[in-house]
């Protein structure tokens, strides 16, 4: 009964444990505040060895070069972390001073609204962002008093920019004799081909966003700028039952019932089926750019990409903005570095890593198939072609997409589905 | 109830030792090795994603991409784990985990101790509606708490210490604490409390003289519990722990899902690394764990 000797030692050691911890608390409390220009703090959460990843590192050695006695702390943070921490971290005293965030209205937007964000927009003139960076893709920089994108303030700086593309695996399709397509027409017929000999043409994940892209896509085949604006931006009130909408989700519907992509896939997650197409078991992926340097790295075939075939919009918009949190202590380091990631060196480089950059230049490229994919972008948004994503325009549409095309999958009327799409974005506006 | 658990596991242990080998054998029959097949297949089966996650650890993210998720590495290779740890500075990240862990466990057991003397043994009035109280709080979400929390720890500088994780936790899990151990002192034979007294101990020698060691199998088990629960917590440490260097080993884990793409390999490399400290710890206190929740009262 009176064996307490060790575990009363074992006890002490830990309380006395968590009194040093507590001194250390306080310390770490302290030296928060006062840096005194010397020091940039710098959050993003891109992974080191993304394109993202490798030209900011780059830029930071930049930094520190043209900032002599200036050192940049920077701590890589989780997306979740971010997603679901920023406001709170925002408002308070340890802010970074310059940090990555994702654009949109619920995010970005949702941050300016609440005046957490520095105004970008006398910084964007001076140092000529605003030349740089194209109109198109300045949508999702840019907000409103209502916080809503497009506005005529500059919340953000995107440096790169993101956007949906066709995957091809060519060995597959010389194996089976097929072409590969450059109009829809040519698509569907190439889909057919592979489906009458076993080959399930498209990878596709029901489970997140690969499935309701399918549905954007097809739809915008049918739409144009102002029904995006209406949609996306709120311009005038948007049908989700009209014409587009119902051939987008009619066709997909028929495309699952077709077996142009797989019934099954409806529980799959997009990891799963981008490594089903790595894995060479689909001829086709519809994705974004960001699988663009893991396919570059990992896919052991012949592969190419291209826009959807005949599209005129496609999915896509300017990357993950850099923004300037109202408590940041060294705002002119922050626009100091943020201009380095605009300046040529820095978007070459992100172009040669596999990215795409806002302000390219396709000479320094080298490596053909990042050619054509920076260049397929620069027509894309070029010819103001970039109609975002589906799931944007209200909080919550994501899940809302994921399940309502999950039953679309499962054979739900495509009338249903949309009407749940219609309820869910009519609740969901800005008033 | 002591009793029964121990009549249960007598026949288990008596394979082995001295008084029960006669007995044990006898019974030993066929149903007694079916079951035995049936309990390895079990734990066979418990032991799968295990697997996966060791597997996939040791795999290049381009054998991953070439054979998927469940084939079996084909070398032996290190480069995830070792990435992983110096990426996020792992060695750190388990250093704050274990302070925090460690302090919470300490102090929630403490608290509770001091709850549940004045509820269980005392019997103060309103006991009831206390304990009603207390577990009101353990069901709320911990995404009810962490606004107030936050505004809480901000005004009072607390914000981003590990100090405040370590203050809210201790408090949420002695909420548990003192419900558990408000029932078991109730249940505290009076005769014991009684001899005490009449002997002159005051009401601290006897918290501390004749309660505390004839509950501590239970106390060593809630220590135990709360250091684990403590340690696989992620929103509020997500939501306070903000710079890296205060970073707790979920919250560490969290990094590597990105937006739209997960690295698998070194997400499987990162879960290894942070799951084999608990199971460590778990290895180390197994006796008092099995020693059952509820164990404790008169030998």
């Amino acid at each position: 009964m009176f064996k307490t000797g060790r575990s009363a030692a074992l006890l002490a050691a830990l309380a006395a444990g968590s009194l040093v911890l507590a001194a250390c608390g306080g310390d770490g409390d302290g030296d928060g505040g006062g840096s005194g220009g010397k020091e940039l703090r710098l959050w993003h959460y891109e992974t080191p060895d993304s394109a993202m990843g490798q030209a900011w590192a780059e830029a930071i050695k930049e930094f520190e070069a043209a900032h002599p006695g200036v050192k940049v702390k920077f701590e890589e943070k989780g997306f979740e972390q971010i997603q679901k921490t920023a406001p709170m971290v925002l408002n308070s005293k340890d802010a970074p001073d310059v940090m990555e965030y994702n654009k949109g209205n619920a995010t970005a937007g949702l941050l300016s609204k609440q005046g957490l964000l520095q105004d970008l927009t006398p910084e964007a003139t001076k140092r000529g962002w605003d030349k740089l960076v194209k109109p198109s893709v300045q949508v999702t920089a840019k907000y409103d008093a209502k916080g809503t994108m497009g506005g005529d303030r500059w919340f953000g700086v995107p440096n790169y920019a993101e956007y949906l593309q066709v995957y091809y695996n060519k060995d597959l399709f010389e194996k089976h004799g097929v072409k590969i397509p450059t109009t829809f027409a040519e698509l569907t017929a190439a889909m057919d081909a592979f489906v009458a000999k076993g080959v399930t043409p498209m990878t596709n994940a029901g489970a997140e966003y690969m499935a309701h892209q399918f549905v954007y896509q097809l739809a915008l085949d049918r739409a144009n700028r102002p029904w995006v604006d209406a949609f996306q931006r709120y311009t005038t009130k948007a049908d989700l039952k009209d014409a587009a909408w119902t051939y987008g989700a009619t066709t997909f519907a028929d495309w699952v019932k077709k077996g142009y992509v797989a019934k099954n896939s409806v529980s799959l997650k997009a990891e799963d089926a981008g490594v089903a197409f790595m894995q060479g078991k689909f001829p086709m992926m519809f994705s974004g750019s960001w699988w663009f340097g893991r396919v570059a790295k990992q896919a052991k075939f012949q592969w190419e990409t291209s826009t959807w075939p005949g599209a005129k919009m496609t999915l896509g918009s300017g990357g993950n903005l850099w923004v300037v949190p109202k408590g940041s202590k060294n705002k002119q380091l922050a626009y100091d570095f943020i201009d380095i990631t605009m300046k040529k060196k820095a978007q070459d480089a992100l172009a040669n890593a596999g990215g795409v950059p806002v302000a390219a230049d396709p000479a320094a490229v080298t490596e053909p198939k990042t050619k054509k994919l920076i260049a397929d972008f620069d027509a894309m948004a070029g010819s103001d072609g970039l109609a975002y994503y589906p799931d944007w325009p209200v909080a919550g549409f994501y899940d809302v997409w994921v399940s309502q095309v999950q039953k679309l999958m499962n054979g739900t009327a495509p009338g249903e589905v949309l009407g749940n799409v219609q309820k869910a974005y009519d609740s969901g506006l800005p008033k | 109830m002591t009793a029964t658990m121990t009549k249960a596991k007598a026949p288990k242990a008596s394979a082995r030792d001295r008084r029960g080998a006669p007995r044990a054998a006898r019974r030993r029959g066929p149903s007694a090795y079916a079951v035995l097949v049936a309990l390895i297949a079990l734990a066979g089966i418990m032991l799968i994603p295990f697997l996966v996650v060791v597997a996939n650890a040791l795999k290049t993210p381009e054998e991953y991409a070439a054979n998927g998720p469940l084939a079996p590495p084909e070398g032996f290779n290190l480069d995830g784990v070792r990435d992983f740890w110096e990426r996020v500075d792992f060695g750190h990240v388990l250093l704050n985990s274990v302070l925090i862990s460690g302090s919470v466990a300490v102090l929630a057991v403490l608290l509770s101790v001091l709850n549940a003397y004045a509820l269980g043994i005392g019997r103060i009035r309103g006991r009831m509606w206390v304990l009603v109280l207390l577990l009101m709080a353990n069901t709320l979400p911990q995404e009810a708490l962490v606004y107030p929390l936050y505004y809480l720890s901000k005004q009072l500088g607390l914000y981003d210490t590990r100090l405040s994780v370590i203050i809210v936790f201790t408090v949420v899990q002695s909420a548990f604490g003192t419900y558990l151990l408000s029932s078991v002192m109730s249940a505290f034979p009076r005769p014991l409390l009684e001899a005490a007294r009449i002997d002159g101990a005051n009401r601290w020698q006897v918290l501390w003289r004749v309660v505390v060691p004839v509950v501590r199998p239970t106390l060593s088990v809630l220590l135990v519990f709360f250091f684990v629960w403590t340690w696989n917590e992620f929103l509020i440490p997500l939501v306070f722990l903000i710079s890296n260097e205060n970073q707790t080993v979920s919250v560490a884990l969290g990094v590597l899902q990105g937006q739209r793409l997960m690295d698998a390999t070194m997400s499987s490399a990162a879960a290894l690394l942070g799951l084999l400290p608990t199971v460590l710890f778990f290895l180390v206190f197994q006796r008092t764990l099995s020693r059952g929740l509820t164990a404790g009262a008169i030998k």
